[in-house]
């Protein structure tokens, strides 16, 4: 068993806080969207904490942001310019995940610390950080207090469109976090991965690479 | 004989020479003094000739009406006392009439003690006597006594002239100061008949002058064309009519008021043709204005007189029950709405100016416990939460977003190229109430229309009745938590009006589908109305079910999938493992 480091600790406080906080939020955020639904706390209190841990998901970014410009990995995130190379790597890891696993064929993709994320990763994480989370915290701002950023909203189209794609994004992230937390479990054991993003230390079963 | 005729003659002729000048001095000294003694004895009489008996045949009555003791007391208590002073009547036109001729039921050997049920019936009844020597052809000569000739309720002629103290009016009424002179016909009870038949009363009780705020005024000075040799005979169709043209008077001295006035919803409802809307008088009165603290009490408020129901709802509420209770900075209706430049407050942010111009340190208490506050105060009317029992609802209005003013109803008309009618029916096409497609199609109709317009709905919390803006309660039952707005369950969502706003602040309020408030259609058309947890839109639930559902049955399917392979996978295991045993 070979083990690479695969989460540098910022990428891994980062994680965490994000994980923590997306938690937080969706609960917070329901809790203020269905109010005659749930009674888990007061109106106030969901806002209030929704509000704060809007502002640590905020600064959060800016440290995932600065620590991938800064050290130059961004690059993981991009997908290979090669097209057809990126096409065909999407199709075998889509094959995998539909076909090959069950047969219990090898994951076509092998992490390591310049390559971390197979094609559909680098896809979908790269829309994810790049623009979805941007258009969250920013949506998630402007509604933070409408009568400053009355200007922006404006130019958005108004508060309810606004709203709209925060309450979208929201849906969109509550959903994949499924995904998300279950392609967590698809290590070589159900826990690799989530240790991984503990320890920093990926687990590796010995093939040579 | 001619001797004895002249020696007679010589007799005859020395009697001549002695009587002659006796005659001559009596000729020239007597006749004079005879004369002057005749003229001297004449002139007496001369002089007596042109006074009558003076009350010789009223001595008798005189014996008990010169004293001052006596009264005739009426049925209805009151007194009148039955002296007579004969040095005035002796210089009355009418000194040379005896009481009989006047009190011709009188005589010396009867003397009735009549009944009356007051001293003006008495008077009535005393008057008429006046009539049996001034016919009606004289009475009406002078255009007063013409018009009071022939009326039932005229005042009696004593009213003006005195009883026995009668005298010319051209002989008093000059000297009469300027309101004397007018109140000597208009203390008595006379009226006007106006053109639609109804009466005016032209009474004017000389107290209600004197306690008025005016009691330093000539009649002519509000009554500019009338003077002491004008009195013009005006024409008024009906007592409406009277007091809007008369309420034209006040504007020369109160000018500034005047100008306020034709700024207020009252003047614009006169001029659109609404009568019933209140001028000058209507509030102040006529000849009774009372000084400005008159109309800053409860009971003084002139508005109550029309806006009866709201005035009870106020005086119920916080303002209304500090002001009763001695507090004269509470707020009375012109506090809120202005005394003369009287505003329609319905939803404007001048009603929060009102507000907050007392309470001033309001912003920043609720900045202390009310997330986004200024927004909060913004869209919120004070009412909404301040009036903890009244009706809430939505009120949904036209904005122009490039100046953030309301788009008024005369601008719509305007951009629309309709009427109100037109307008009615564009914004309830079905008579049901307007729902999401109607209102959207109001917003693109407005934008198509009008290039440089970019009109949008912003929605305002209000309460749901004018009159329930009235009914503030003490800040302990304020609204404070933030569920009786923040969910879809919340009153105020159940009730969605849109409210078309007219220049002056009038409100025509169409009813809108609560349906509107979560409609995909209405993503546009309200774009800048949303309320966190209560206008959110349906589908997106639907599509959020889906989307969490549609997450979660991703890994349930692939798990399922797994277990079902499994077998593959184990073949496969144990496939490789004979391999590797073979090997």
């Amino acid at each position: 068993m070979k083990k690479i480091y695969l989460h540098p600790l910022p990428i891994r406080i980062w994680h965490w806080i994000n994980a923590g906080s997306f938690l937080i939020l969706i609960v917070t955020g329901l809790q203020i969207r269905y109010r005659e639904l749930l009674g888990l706390m007061k109106f106030q209190v969901a806002v209030d904490i929704h509000n704060i841990f809007g502002f640590i998901l905020i600064f959060n970014f800016f440290i995932w942001l600065i620590f991938y410009i800064f050290t130059g990995k961004i690059k993981i995130y991009i997908p290979p310019l090669n097209l057809k190379k990126f096409v065909m790597g999407c199709i075998n890891q889509a094959r995998y995940y539909g076909y090959g696993i069950f047969m219990g064929e090898e994951n076509p993709h092998h992490s390591s610390p310049d390559n971390k994320f197979n094609p559909m990763q680098q896809m979908a994480y790269l829309s994810i950080m790049l623009l979805l989370i941007p258009l969250q915290l920013v949506s998630g701002l402007l509604l933070w207090d409408i009568k400053q950023f009355a200007g922006w909203i404006n130019l958005a189209g108004g508060i309810k469109i606004v709203d709209t794609i925060h309450v979208f994004l929201f849906l969109f992230f509550t959903s994949f976090l499924f995904v998300h937390v279950y392609l967590a479990t698809l290590g070589h054991t159900a826990t690799a991965h989530i240790k991984a993003m503990f320890t920093g230390y990926e687990e590796i079963e010995g093939h040579g690479h | 004989m001619f001797e004895e005729t002249a020696e007679s003659n010589a007799g005859k002729g020395t009697l001549l020479v002695v009587l002659g000048p006796i005659f001559g001095i009596l000729y020239v000294v007597l006749l004079p003094l005879i004369g002057l003694m005749t003229l001297l004895l004449a002139l007496p009489e001369y002089a007596n000739a042109k006074k009558p008996p003076v009350l010789e045949s009223a001595d008798m009555c005189m014996a008990c009406h010169s004293t001052r003791d006596m009264a005739k007391i009426f049925r209805n208590n009151e007194k009148l006392s039955v002296f007579v002073n004969a040095d005035d009547f002796k210089n009355t036109v009418h000194s040379f009439l005896s009481c009989t001729d006047c009190h011709q039921k009188i005589s010396m050997e009867s003397h009735p003690g009549r009944a009356f049920d007051s001293r003006s019936a008495f008077a009535l009844d005393a008057s008429s006597a006046c009539r049996t020597c001034h016919s009606d052809t004289q009475l009406q000569a002078k255009p007063n006594h013409a018009y009071l000739a022939n009326k039932t309720n005229g005042p009696p002629c004593a009213e003006c002239h005195g009883a026995h103290t009668v005298k010319r009016i051209s002989e008093w009424k000059p000297a009469l100061a300027d309101n004397q002179f007018c109140l000597t016909c208009h203390k008595q009870k006379i009226s006007k008949t106006l053109n639609n038949g109804e009466k005016l009363s032209l009474l004017i009780d000389p107290s209600h002058l004197k306690a008025s705020v005016h009691n330093r005024h000539t009649c002519s000075d509000c009554h500019s064309d009338f003077s002491r040799k004008s009195h013009p005979m005006k024409k008024f169709e009906n007592s409406r009519d009277h007091s809007i043209k008369v309420s034209e008077a006040c504007r020369k001295c109160h000018s500034d008021k005047h100008t306020a006035v034709r700024e207020s919803i009252h003047s614009k409802m006169i001029s659109e043709g609404n009568l019933k809307a209140p001028v000058c008088t209507d509030c102040h009165g006529f000849h009774t204005v009372g000084p400005k603290a008159t109309y800053d009490t409860m009971s003084g408020v002139p508005c109550r007189k029309c806006h009866e129901e709201i005035f009870k709802v106020y005086s119920k509420s916080v303002h209304g029950m500090a002001k009763a209770n001695g507090q004269h900075k509470a707020p009375l209706c012109s506090s809120c709405h202005f005394a003369h430049e009287i505003k329609v407050t319905a939803m404007t942010e001048k009603i929060k100016g009102a507000c907050l111009g007392c309470h001033k340190e309001a912003e920043a208490l609720h900045k202390k416990w009310l997330p986004n506050s200024e927004l909060h105060l913004s869209v919120v009317a004070c009412a909404a939460c301040h009036s903890p029992n009244s009706g809430k609802g939505i009120y949904l209005r036209l904005y122009d977003q490039a100046t953030g003013k309301p788009f008024t109803e005369e601008q719509i008309l305007k951009l629309l190229g309709t009427n109100y009618e037109g307008l009615s029916l564009r914004m309830n096409t079905h008579g049901d109430g307007i729902n999401s497609g109607e209102l959207w199609n109001i917003v693109k109709q407005l934008n198509e229309k009008g290039a440089d317009a970019k009109v949008t709905f912003l929605g305002r919390m209000d309460v749901s009745k004018g009159s329930e803006a009235h009914q503030l309660s003490v800040k302990k039952n304020a609204v404070k938590e933030c569920e009786n707005c923040h969910s879809s369950n919340s009153a105020f969502f159940k009730s969605v009006t849109v409210a078309v706003v007219k220049a002056d602040g009038r409100l025509t309020r169409y009813k809108a589908n609560p349906e509107v408030l979560g409609s995909m259609v209405s993503l546009l058309s309200l774009k800048q109305f949303y309320v966190l947890g209560s206008t959110r839109l349906k589908i997106l639930d639907w599509i959020g079910i889906l989307m969490v559902f549609g997450g979660m049955s991703v890994p349930i399917a692939h798990i399922t999938l797994r277990i079902l392979t499994s077998p593959i996978r184990e073949a496969k295991r144990l496939n490789g493992l004979r391999k590797e045993g073979k090997r």
